[in-house]
């Protein structure tokens, strides 16, 4: 059935039952000739002139094109190809020094945008959380609003937007420019070319390499940057397997429970390799389920989609560095406020109605994570921890916070700051493991929540996101239930498997 | 032999500065003409330096979106030369026209059915025989087109001695050498582009050569039916080769009369 | 019941056991959902267009069609098969002529209405998707079925009403005849006088998904072809093929006079070394549709000056310099480009 619902939905056309164009082959005799007659006519040369009229087609115009570029062309000097551009293919490309240099370049990107992102986004939060929320909390006191009003928009619609923007903003405009300035100079054309074959095994285009690369950073970027691929079958799953590339949204809450949980586990000047390493681990794990997906993908719901295959590798040019950057950066922070508005904004208010209203004394929340804990624990996570995934959809980046509100709503542990429905914010690794520890967690749960957070469905921006790109509510369906489904498999093994290691 | 069976159309007739596009299929488009006298689309291959070109002529006048209905990225910007206001729509980076992808399909209806008052085609300079291609094509489907040869400094660079005056004579419509990046022959590309759009420059594009008498015949004998059918449709033998082709959208536009719309006569409402 | 669920041992095997269930239930093509429905449109309608085709086919081929060889081909048993064709004849689709089952000229119309959904089809799949040649078949299988004649009309036009099906077989006009392909089998193939293959035997799957990993397709010409009792040798674009005897009684070719082959010559694209120049010979018929397309409007048409120019770290694109441009093609593409020596 696939067949009849490709990419571009013209067989459509035909199933819809169009009225026949050929029955009569021979355009009418007499009377003018009419757009039907027209149509036959074609019908009978096409058949006279047979199949290979494009090829036809294409011969003259290059043979005119050839012929009219001569004439206009003359050459003193036989250089074939730009010397330069040769010589850097050489390197690039080659068989010793080519994945090297593309794992240093890209490990030098990530590297400053984690180092470059730290101070915006300290300073970002200062101003964001430390100054402006203080300050927007007195004018809602002075003003009088009513604790419900200034808790809904202070606490629970602008601090999630804060949050957002201070978490995201400042690797987003650091990580993509730089992107761009490698895309400009003719770089990321030869990096699909050197890992084309790896994707090509699981079925999937070379530049999904550079959607792959656009998820670190953000999967809704990632998703609009599948456009490069002009294949429709490979473009689709890219798309749909970008959510295993380990956003930055998600970066964040890997590092946090690493360091928290794994880090200790070994003598304390280790800790921090250690805490590393399963960093790493869980984005090498995303990558190796980006390729086992494609695989699965083209072999079964994505059968028959058509493929065409070509990469051109452009001449190098050297980028227009200041522009570049400043188009980028002001791109990115439009796309990041818009996020934040429009996603962050409803997912912070939702966030406190459920911690703020109550049925009888109890909040909603209490209700929730009760009854989702008995799910949560099957799969080796709490009940705090699912209600924070179902509540933080739109964005990633406040499911940390989520869940130190919820535990501390929960089990009234203390040393957070804040109240019920306001998005903790702490600063010392000790607070947070002591409410951790708390709410009842441990190894498992740190370790099923990296892998959760890993596979889940993608935020809602990305889902939004592939419904646009590929036009179809199917496969936003799918984009949004096979991580899902996948991460839960996945964590009720490692939980039931560990359970019984451990007991 | 240019079997050219029409003279240029409708421009020669009465208003000679008129504007030429399809106000209606350009709403379709999502193109609002409506702070706009001329509407230029800017096509190319991947890779020529296009944006340069685009980012050049329009400066911060730009905004970008999609292609209604398409998940293909559009630019559109504006300019004023002598007095006139350009929208200026970037077009998707395409080797040909002959729509066997999204980008193509879309570079080929804005220029068909859009009916751009000029299509400036960006070539590289460097790489000339490829990129005439696709500058051929767009000649078989307007004669309202300017060369933007680009990249003129990197041909010299490399010691290719380009005689744009004789491609233009061959092409048979204005060519303009230009570094975009250096911001080198601009000038001259709008002064080129103002000509065209206000009928000052009447352009007698090349058209291919058929060398398979088979096909030549094949292609006359649907010209003569759809120029009795659309007397006025300015690019009838390319509309013939692209049903000889197979090409269902075009079978469609005809089917459905679109593409009779377009010989009708210019909008008579713009007076001079 | 909560303290059982947690009790790991028994759910994992809770969960396996679901699992597994669902596979059963649910796995495309072989799950019970999947047999359902294929149950539930195995009318009398397709086994009746089934033993239509089969009979056609019996007497295009001189051969006569029993009841045992129909209720072969329809996986049903004889007295199903017995009733069935009944109703046919019953339907003014047969006449019984002295027990042996002949099309009237209504039946004859419906066959062929069949046999031309099922090549179309497969021309439409080979044209404008994805779907590898060895699914074609059994994908056509399902589809000619369920398509009218109206729906024929559109696709044909469509796809510029097309004479043959990938296999070479020829698509019938919606009210004309069949012409039979006209070719012999490889093995009846005089020695030394070259043929071209004009049809693959699309049936049995298993048979033709080995001539299509040869890399065999129609319009190739086969040349120095030497039958044995147990080896077939024959040359075809370049390469040595060696097939045993029941596979290429499937490959069907119609002779040609010696002087009327051009030599086709060329060796594929991939056999060029790292900086080493040639030009295109052509496009093997083997590339289809979009692809081919996309090919000849990068510029590869016949007399394209070519030159390798490097190889992916990984092994398999390479980069070849064409009019002008670089552009990567993969190995598996690259094949049907045909350069010269």
């Amino acid at each position: 059935m696939s067949a009849l619902t490709t990419s571009d939905g013209r067989l459509a056309s035909f199933q819809q039952g169009q009225p026949p164009i050929d029955k009569s082959p021979q355009p009418a005799t007499g009377g003018p000739p009419t757009a039907e007659t027209i149509l036959a006519t074609a019908a009978r040369l096409r058949r006279e002139v047979g199949l290979t009229f494009h090829e036809q087609l294409m011969e003259d115009i290059y043979a005119d094109a050839a012929r009219l570029a001569d004439r206009a062309v003359t050459r003193p000097g036989e250089a074939e190809r730009f010397d330069l551009d040769r010589s850097i293919d050489r390197i690039v490309t080659s068989r010793v020094w080519g994945f090297p240099m593309m794992i240093l370049l890209f490990a030098l990107v990530f590297w400053i945008t984690i180092i470059g992102a730290n101070y915006p986004s300290q300073w970002l939060s200062n101003i964001l959380i430390g100054t402006i929320y203080p300050w927007l909390n007195n004018m809602a006191d002075a003003l009088g609003f009513p604790w419900w009003l200034s808790g809904l928009l202070i606490d629970g619609i602008y601090l999630a937007t804060a949050w957002v923007v201070s978490v995201m903003l400042p690797p987003m405009a650091i990580f993509f420019p730089l992107f761009t300035l490698l895309e400009d100079f003719g770089y990321l054309p030869r990096v699909a070319f050197n890992l084309d074959n790896i994707f090509r095994r699981s079925g999937a285009h070379g530049r999904q390499a550079l959607s792959m690369m656009m998820g670190f950073g953000c999967n809704a970027a990632g998703v609009v940057a599948t456009r490069v691929i002009d294949s429709p079958r490979e473009r689709l799953i890219a798309m749909l397997t970008n959510n295993f590339a380990l956003c930055n949204g998600r970066w964040p809450t890997q590092i946090l429970i690493a360091t928290l949980f794994i880090g200790t586990l070994v003598p304390a000047w280790l800790g921090g390799l250690v805490s590393a390493a399963a960093v790493v681990g869980i984005a090498v794990l995303g990558v190796a389920f980006t390729f086992g997906v494609s695989w699965f993908l083209s072999r079964t719901m994505l059968r028959g989609e058509v493929s065409t295959f070509s990469l051109e590798l452009p001449p190098y040019r050297p980028p227009r560095i200041r522009q570049t950057l400043a188009t980028s950066i002001v791109d990115r922070t439009i796309y990041v406020l818009w996020r934040a508005v429009v996603f962050a904004a409803p997912a912070g208010a939702v966030i406190w109605l459920i911690a703020n209203i109550t049925i009888a004394g109890q909040p909603l929340a209490v209700y929730l994570v009760n009854f989702l804990n008995p799910i949560g624990l099957l799969i080796g996570l709490n009940g705090v921890i699912l209600l924070a995934y179902v509540v933080a959809i739109p964005a990633n980046e406040i499911v940390i916070p989520t869940i130190l509100m919820l535990t501390v709503l929960m089990t009234g542990a203390s040393g957070v700051d804040g109240g019920a429905g306001v998005l903790a914010q702490t600063e010392s690794h000790q607070t947070i493991a002591s409410v951790f520890q708390a709410g009842g967690w441990t190894l498992l749960t740190a370790v099923n929540l990296m892998l959760f957070s890993l596979l889940h469905n993608p935020c809602s921006t990305t889902i939004y996101t592939i419904y646009k790109e590929s036009g179809s509510k199917k496969w936003a369906t799918v984009a949004a239930l096979l991580p899902l489904a996948i991460g839960l498999v996945v964590t009720f093994t490692v939980a039931q498997v560990w359970r019984l290691i451990a007991y | 032999m240019t079997n050219e069976p029409k003279q240029i159309p409708i421009t020669d007739s009465g208003c000679a500065g008129c504007p030429m596009y399809n106000p209606g299929h350009l709403e379709r488009l999502g193109v609002d003409m409506s702070e706009s006298d001329y509407v230029v689309g800017l096509a190319g291959n991947p890779n020529v330096g296009k944006s340069t070109v685009f980012n050049s002529l329009t400066g911060l006048r730009q905004h970008t979106g999609n292609w209604p209905g398409k998940t293909v990225t559009r630019a559109e910007g504006g300019f004023v030369y002598d007095g006139a206001r350009y929208k200026l729509v970037d077009l998707p980076g395409t080797y040909s026209l002959l729509s066997t992808s999204l980008d193509e399909e879309v570079a080929r209806d804005f220029i068909l059915f859009g009916r751009p008052d000029v299509t400036i085609v960006v070539l590289d300079a460097t790489r000339l025989e490829r990129n005439l291609n696709l500058a051929l094509q767009v000649l078989e489907i307007t004669d309202r087109a300017v060369i933007c040869l680009n990249l003129m400094d990197e041909a010299t660079r490399r010691g290719l001695k380009i005689d744009d005056r004789r491609l233009a004579r061959d092409l048979g419509v204005p060519v303009v050498p230009t570094a975009a990046r250096q911001g080198k022959g601009l000038d001259e590309l709008l002064r080129a582009v103002n000509d065209v759009a206000t009928g000052r420059s009447v352009g007698r594009p090349y058209r291919v050569r058929q060398r398979s008498a088979a096909v030549s015949r094949a292609v006359d004998e649907l010209v003569g039916q759809i120029t009795q059918v659309f007397p006025d449709l300015p690019n009838a033998r390319w509309v013939a080769m692209r049903l000889l082709d197979g090409d269902e959208n075009i079978a469609e536009s005809i089917r459905s009369g679109e593409l009779g719309q377009l010989s009708r006569a210019p909008r008579l409402e713009v007076a001079a | 019941m909560i303290d059982l669920i947690f009790n790991p041992l028994l759910a994992l095997v809770l969960a396996i056991v679901t699992g597994l269930v669902l596979a059963v239930l649910f796995w495309p093509q072989r799950g019970l959902l999947a047999r359902l429905r294929r149950a539930r449109r195995m009318s009398d309608r397709v086994y009746s267009e089934d033993a239509l085709k089969h009979i056609h086919k019996a007497e295009v081929k001189g051969r006569r069609p029993t009841l045992h060889s129909i209720s072969g081909a329809l996986q049903i048993d004889p007295n199903e098969t017995a009733a069935l064709l009944g109703r046919m004849t019953d339907a003014g689709l047969l006449v019984d002529d002295a027990g042996t089952p002949r099309l009237t000229p209504a039946g004859r119309d419906a066959a062929l209405h069949v046999i031309r959904a099922h090549r179309l089809w497969e021309r439409y799949l080979a044209e404008e998707t994805g779907y590898d040649e060895a699914a074609w078949h059994g994908q056509a299988e399902e589809r000619e079925h369920e398509l009218t004649p109206a729906e024929l009309d559109a696709l044909a036009a469509r796809l510029g009403h097309p004479t043959y099906d990938p296999h070479g077989d020829p698509i019938p006009p919606p009210d004309g005849a069949l012409e039979p392909h006209g070719g012999l089998p490889l093995t009846s193939l005089p020695p030394d006088q070259p043929g071209r293959i004009v049809h693959l035997e699309d049936e049995p799957e298993l048979v033709y998904a080995q001539l299509v990993a040869e890399g065999l397709s129609p319009g190739q010409i086969v040349r120095n072809a030497t039958v044995s009792a147990d080896r077939v040798h024959f040359w075809t674009n370049g390469d040595e093929h060696v097939l045993a005897p029941i596979l290429a009684a499937n490959v069907f070719v119609q002779p040609l006079p010696e002087e009327a082959v051009e030599p086709v010559g060329g060796r594929p694209l991939t056999r060029l070394k790292m900086g080493e120049s040639a030009r295109v010979v052509a496009l093997a018929p083997g590339l289809r549709g979009q692809e081919r397309r996309r090919f000849l409007d990068l510029g590869l048409l016949p007399g394209t000056e070519v030159t390798a120019e490097m190889r992916s770290p990984s092994g398999d694109p390479t980069a070849y310099r064409i009019r002008g441009a670089t552009i990567a093609l993969r190995a598996d593409q690259a094949k049907y480009i045909r350069v010269t020596e």
